[in-house]
């Protein structure tokens, strides 16, 4: 018997997503929880986000968030740092801190059978915590080193300097930390920043195999959180012109390229169009740039373009680690794609490809129940809900290239572009 | 917690495992082929992990192999290590049969054509300087290893040991490579999600039934004797601070005293309340960082400790404040808790490890590849049920001087 191998098998694209919202509930301090059930799974998810106020932190201070959300875990009134260690690892359950542009908070990863014994000491973190100063300054001098390695890292410099150009320098989301910034945390400013600043606006996001008795004892022991509420600042950011930043090494075999600008909201009815751009372009191991940079003239191991994603506007960043003598062509050549895209027909099998991908993709982003809950978070803190992701589905059914080509054209223009060569 | 499978061999020789899960309208189709850098010879190196690269090139069928499979809503990657090479494919369950096809396309007839051998030549030249010339402390395993290891090819890490054996591989290498170790007999294939195990029967009959057994044998591996006296190397690097690897020979996956290394590693190192964070790092001024594990391969490997130390401080100083905390270990009990604590940790990680998926249908064909799926669970429960004296007989056999080498990674700036 010998099968026919010369045709493709029939396939078939999904019509219907199922995208399962989580239930809500408001606890006694006006906090609102999300709960997503997931019946089959003995692991137990547990998240705390709080708005990140950094943008009216002062400069000097900007390491304060981060440094007071690390030390959570080196004592508290009860507890200290060993303790809290052991009795943590014990129950083997792992305390994540969340510190981005938006938000601050920290999270917990436990299993069913331990989590109500966990649940109590994760609690006692976010208003027992003492900072005591040992902790701290074994702390401060790890950051420094990390700080130190960082910037040696081309990529990791060239992601930091495209910020501080995108953002600007003195804006939270473009300051690059360096050593003096470790040095000017002291005890005090984490005991006011924790008691003054941290829970501000915060939401809980949970997922597991738990009772209503359980998730009922997680709204008691949160709803007891004193919370802060205000109005977070969100800063509107405008494109710059065209601005080239260059960080040359000598000792450097590659460079690393980050090229980008500014977006628009999620809410903006050029999204998707735009989105369904950015994966043409770079967005999945298909696009454009990964074919012409990767598989066609080797000058990289791998360049992608991707959406950053940030409460008011979305940013566009173009990624990729290059053969140095090659960096200014491939530049040039990232630019030639955009333009490439925008402006030739795009063949009729890229489109189905494209379509289909995507289709693919958003059944697999939404097929595992435990991952439901970080899907939601993400899109709620953006300020919407899963409807959504209906519509993305679809806009990725139904979208006219035309359309997405004269998007792209509008937006990823050249002379709005930030670029930064590290390497 | 079990993964649920059923199992059946194909008359070519491929295994074949179903996970079904109902609850997911997506399939994973996972090929494990059962080579690695430890199928490589000096000269040769990364030749195995280039090999990867090549299997996405396009197959007699399949001119392009990605797109293929995009077209029906999947995705796919790879990873090669120093034992196996391990393709995943996910997408929509209802295209199941557009997996079969690809896979076994490239199984039976890959086209490893010029442009591909080329371009692919260049983009892991790429790949190599992205992740270990051109990072701070990238090249230490390509130290380590060639410190560590006499013949067995162990003793260079799986990209390769050096640009030039990249550059230097030729056509006839590629299809002997691909000959020998890309046949039905040498694979494992897993097949999970929604999917029902009948089905996945008839497909694989169908679309790999017809593929021929490996035509060339296997090489023999070189072992290397036991190590008899400790070795040091220092190498000077623009880094920012000294770093610290300490590696001792242990025994194979599923040697005596393996499960017993994987315990000491989890006893000294596990967590931020082990014995070295406690010791070392909260209460020490030595290391800002260290920890120990062990690489789980196939043949005898290393039980590692790795650190970095605080700025200012030598690696020599910090070997002497490793060894002090290792000899307090050698000399004392392992505390009840201390058991508990691993044990709680080892029952979790197979809690956490499952929630995926792609995970569970990697565990079973990673098991299957040692011999024998239910491995899976007897390692496990082999390992949470070792007494504390067994582990400490196997310490005091692992952690000797005579057996370790060490690489004083140093900062040229201090």
């Amino acid at each position: 018997m010998s099968v026919d191998r010369t045709t493709a098998p029939a396939f078939q694209i999904p019509e219907q997503i199922s995208f399962p919202s989580p239930s809500k509930r408001t606890l006694q301090n006006g906090v609102h929880l999300y709960f997503m059930s997931t019946p089959e799974i003995s692991a137990v998810k547990l998240e705390i986000n709080a708005d990140s106020n950094r943008v009216t932190g002062l400069e000097e201070k900007k390491l304060v968030a981060s440094f007071a959300l690390h030390l959570l875990t080196e004592g508290t009134h009860t507890k200290n740092s060993d303790e809290l260690d052991a009795f943590f690892d014990t129950f083997a359950s792992e305390v994540e801190v969340i510190s981005n542009f938006e938000h601050n908070g920290i999270g917990l990863l436990t299993t069913k059978k331990h989590f109500l014994k966990v649940l109590p000491v994760f609690r006692e973190l976010m208003t027992e915590a003492v900072f005591p100063e040992k902790e701290l300054a074994k702390r401060k001098s790890q950051k420094a080193l990390s700080i130190s390695i960082q910037r040696e890292q081309n990529g990791n410099r060239a992601s930091h300097l495209f910020r501080q150009q995108l953002f600007g320098a003195s804006h939270p989301f473009g300051q690059i930390s360096d050593e003096k910034d470790v040095a000017a945390i002291e005890k005090s400013d984490l005991e006011e920043f924790y008691k003054e600043k941290l829970w501000a606006n915060p939401e809980v996001f949970l997922a597991g195999n738990l009772s209503d008795d359980e998730v009922e004892q997680v709204c008691q022991l949160l709803g007891t959180l004193p919370v802060i509420n205000t109005l977070s600042g969100h800063t509107h950011f405008e494109n710059i012109s065209k601005s080239r930043l260059e960080e040359r090494k000598e000792s450097s075999l590659q460079s690393s390229l980050r090229i980008g600008c500014h977006l628009i909201p999620k809410t903006h009815p050029d999204y998707f169009g735009l989105w369904v751009f950015n994966v043409f372009l770079g967005g999945y191991f298909g696009s454009r740039l990964i074919k012409n940079i990767r598989e066609e003239k080797g000058h990289t191991y791998g360049i992608y373009s991707s959406i950053g994603s940030l409460r008011n506007a979305d940013y566009w960043v173009v990624m990729a680690d290059v053969i140095k003598e090659h960096s200014e062509a491939v530049i040039e050549e990232i630019y030639l794609e955009i333009e490439k895209l925008a402006l030739e027909p795009i063949p009729e099998e890229e489109i189905e490809i494209v379509r289909n991908y995507l289709i693919g993709n958003l059944l697999s982003n939404f097929s595992s129940s435990f991952d439901l809950i970080s899907r939601f978070k993400s899109i709620h803190q953006a300020g919407l809900d899963f409807s959504f992701y209906e519509k993305q589905l679809d806009y990725i059914k139904t979208f006219k290239p035309e359309e997405i080509q004269a998007i792209g054209k509008k937006y990823l223009q050249r002379s709005n572009m930030v670029e930064v060569i590290v390497g | 917690m079990m993964i649920n499978y059923q199992k059946f061999t194909l008359d070519n020789g491929l295994e074949v495992l179903v996970h079904e899960d109902a609850s997911s309208q997506i399939a994973v189709v996972n090929i494990l082929y059962k080579v690695g850098s430890r199928n490589e010879l000096p000269g040769k190196t990364g030749l195995a992990h280039y090999f990867e690269h090549l299997m996405f090139g396009g197959s007699k069928n399949v001119p392009l192999f990605d797109a293929a499979l995009e077209r029906v809503g999947g995705s796919c990657n790879a990873f090669t290590n120093t034992d196996i090479t391990n393709y995943y494919v996910t997408l929509p369950a209802v295209n199941l049969e557009t997996a079969f096809w690809l896979e076994s396309d490239r199984m039976f007839q890959l086209s490893l054509n010029k442009k591909t051998i080329e371009t692919q030549r260049k983009v892991v030249i790429e790949e190599f300087k992205q992740r270990y010339l051109n990072q701070p402390y990238g090249d230490v395993f390509h130290h380590m290893r060639d410190l560590a290891f006499d013949r067995h090819p162990y003793k260079w890490p799986t990209i390769g040991k050096e640009l030039a054996d990249i550059e230097g591989y030729t056509k006839e290498d590629v299809e002997e490579f691909y000959l020998t170790h890309y046949s039905p007999d040498n694979a494992v294939m897993v097949v999970a999600g929604g999917v029902k195990a009948d089905q996945v029967m008839k497909l694989a009959r169908k679309w790999f039934g017809d593929i021929p057994s490996g035509k060339i044998p296997k090489k023999s591996i070189v072992q290397d004797l036991p190590q008899t006296e400790k070795r040091t190397k220092e190498v000077m690097a623009e880094v920012p601070t000294d770093a610290l690897y300490k590696v001792y020979r242990m025994p194979a996956k599923l040697q005596d005293g393996y499960l017993e290394a994987d315990l000491i590693t989890d006893i000294i190192g596990f967590g931020k309340s082990s014995i070295l964070e406690q010791k070392l790092v909260k209460n020490g001024h030595i290391f800002a960082s260290i920890g120990a594990y062990i690489l789980g391969t196939v043949d005898p490997g290393l039980l590692v400790f790795s650190g970095k130390m605080e700025k200012g401080q030598k690696a020599e100083t910090a070997e002497k404040a490793l060894n002090e905390v290792i000899g307090e270990l050698l000399q004392s009990q392992i505390q009840d808790d201390t058991l508990t604590k691993i044990k709680n940790q080892a029952e979790a990680m197979k809690t956490y490890e499952s929630v995926q998926l792609l995970n569970r249908a990697m565990s079973l064909a990673f098991y299957a590849h040692l011999g024998d799926v239910d491995l899976y669970e007897a390692l496990y429960e082999k390992k949470t049920s070792i007494p504390a004296s067994q582990i400490m007989d196997w310490a005091k056999n692992i952690l000797r001087e005579e057996n370790s080498s060490v690489l004083y990674y140093k900062s040229k700036e201090e």
